[in-house]
């Protein structure tokens, strides 16, 4: 036998290995590859009783109905868009100091405190949904967007604690050594020391509480009322009753304009994604 | 960085003396926002549940004590919606993490341009809305003109098209698919990185040893996963049990009752029958359970 297996199993294994890597390719990108194509079909096309592989005849139609149509579209993405930049702005800010005090600090709490963040992240969103209908209601913020962004930071805090740790734990404590010495004060090194060295990994955590929110659906649903001020997801939910009850075309051409901005900060981050997600899992413990 | 109010003060007066203060002054910003967001609600939640407690005030808000709680143990439709969760989350989950594993297994060897792109390529689905999959696969499983039921009839595994969303038994099942669907690529990132991660020597002495293959994977490589196994399945396993999005956009629960989770369960009581009361009995009941399952989880953990 010696190193190498005989010639012609090593050929039979990289062919069976290409089929099997062709069919995970089929499985995640045909769906993919369906939306886009149907985006691109007619009305009837797009409902036809024997589908079509590819658009048959070509159209941007969907997409411009988005624009021209009765709804505002615009004012959706406009909308999905603050709320969720906002979440995650405000949830990396408010997160950053916790994260440093839980890496680096002692103090009595910090064990709870950690396993509280921790504990916070599993809660069950719906859980917090009757009293924080009420609890917004009182503060008069129920249908506004600050509203939604303060039901969007109840999931996005904990995580981004939880997250920014891990990151910090890998900071060298010998870096903020220096600088005490030059008298910096604790705040100031987390400002000019500690932000700048895991700049990567801040934007990794503040995009992914902007998937998360993107990918919310329970707390517009249940907190913004009026539709102009509604989030993508929700009015697509709350629309396909409505006009894209057969319009499937228009429905694909909404869906894909909802999975660019995500694809783009996905992408963006894949990378240091992986540290920041298995560095940060025991966090608490 | 935001500075807390009266951080100072609160510092000075938590160090005592030489003594290790029981609060950190950072953390208090962070501290406070969830005290009012999270806590807050958590314990106005546990009161609920002991009223009955109309959203529409059409009877007035008043103690129950345990009531709540004994209806639920008589609720067809709770176990129901228990078993769905469970069903929904744990079949899900296992699935994806196998498929992850395979994929993640696939892909260890190819390196270059063309490993970077089947790479990034098998990730895309992972990016795509909650939502945006729900409709997408919605529209794909329908049974006149869906492409599920034209690629099945084509290749001759079903010889009429099903309504896949509509019939009780398949309505369950056909979400999973999609919920696998945009799970997989979680479990295949972080388990490729594992993968990368083993030394290289343990992998060269096993060869040595003369494992390969199939015993190369079970006896060298499985063992240095399970750690990134358990803790990406966690992550998964709260993710699903919280699934609102996939669920509500696909069937909204049902048909009848097929595939309502919880969540979906919890929802409905809340703003549809706005019975906030005994849907936050519910809540309670499940917080704890999902506590109970977090604990024993971390310990499992924490044993490695």
């Amino acid at each position: 036998m010696g190193t190498g297996l005989p010639r012609r199993s090593v050929h039979v294994g990289r062919v069976v290995q290409g089929v099997a890597i062709a069919l995970a390719l089929f499985w995640s990108l045909a769906p993919l590859y369906w939306m886009l194509a149907t985006s691109f079909k007619t009305e009837l096309e797009a409902a036809s009783l024997a589908p079509t592989l590819w658009p048959h005849e070509v159209t941007v139609a969907n997409y411009v109905g988005l624009w021209s149509g009765s709804l505002p579209f615009l004012d959706f993405f406009a909308n999905t868009l603050f709320t969720c930049l906002a979440t995650a702005i405000v949830a990396v800010v408010i997160a950053t100091p916790a994260a440093y005090a839980l890496s680096r600090a002692r103090f009595r709490l910090r064990g709870t405190i950690g396993y509280a963040m921790l504990l916070f992240r599993m809660l069950p969103l719906v859980v917090l949904l009757a009293p924080l209908y009420l609890l917004l209601l009182h503060a008069r913020l129920l249908d506004t967007h600050a509203g939604l962004v303060v039901g969007f930071v109840t999931f996005g805090l904990p995580f981004a604690v939880w997250m920014l740790k891990g990151f910090i734990d890998a900071v060298p404590i010998e870096i903020e050594e220096a600088a005490r010495v030059d008298g910096y004060t604790r705040w100031e090194i987390v400002r000019k020391v500690v932000v700048p060295l895991i700049l990567p990994g801040l934007l990794t955590t503040a995009t992914f509480v902007f998937m998360e929110a993107w990918n919310n659906l329970i707390y517009p649903l249940t907190f913004v009322t009026t539709l102009e001020k509604q989030t993508l997801p929700a009015a697509l939910v709350l629309t396909f009753t409505g006009q894209f009850k057969t319009d499937w075309g228009g429905m694909m051409a909404a869906a894909t304009l909802t999975t660019l901005p995500l694809m783009i900060a996905f992408f963006a981050v894949q990378r240091s994604m992986v540290r920041g997600l298995t560095t940060g899992a025991v966090a608490g413990a | 960085m935001t500075q807390a109010p009266g951080a100072q003060a609160t510092r000075s007066v938590a160090r005592g003396t030489d003594d290790v203060p029981w609060l950190d002054t950072m953390v208090l910003p962070a501290a406070s926002v969830l005290a009012i967001v999270v806590g807050y609600p958590v314990v106005y939640t546990l009161l609920l549940s002991t009223q009955d407690y109309n959203l529409l005030g059409t009877t007035p808000q008043r103690f129950v004590g345990d009531d709540n709680y004994r209806k639920l143990l008589l609720d067809p439709t709770f176990w129901l919606s228990l078993r769905n969760t469970a069903i929904y989350t744990f079949g899900s989950v296992a699935i994806a993490a196998l498929l992850g594993l395979a994929l993640a297994l696939l892909t260890e060897n190819i390196g270059g341009r063309h490993g970077r792109a089947a790479r990034a390529l098998l990730l895309t689905p992972w990016a795509v809305p909650f939502v945006v999959v729900a409709f997408l696969f919605r529209y794909m499983y329908l049974q006149n003109g869906g492409a599920i039921n034209a690629l099945l009839l084509a290749i001759g595994i079903i010889d009429a098209p099903i309504s896949w969303l509509n019939v009780s038994s398949l309505a369950l099942p056909a979400v999973m698919v999609t919920n696998v669907w945009t799970m997989t690529p979680f479990f295949f990132l972080l388990l490729a990185a594992a993968l990368a991660g083993i030394p290289n020597e343990v992998i060269e002495s096993a060869r040595v040893d003369r494992a390969r293959g199939a015993s190369l994977i079970v006896h060298i490589k499985l063992p240095f996963l399970r750690n990134a196994l358990l803790v990406s399945s966690l992550l998964m396993i709260i993710a699903n049990f919280n699934d609102f999005a996939k669920i509500w956009a696909m069937t909204q629960g049902g048909p009848g009752y097929s595939t309502t989770t919880l969540v979906v369960y919890v929802y409905r009581l809340a703003f549809e029958n706005f019975s906030i009361g005994y849907a936050s009995a519910i809540g309670v009941v499940w917080l704890l359970l999902l506590l109970a399952f977090a604990v024993a989880y971390l310990r499992a953990l924490r044993m490695t």
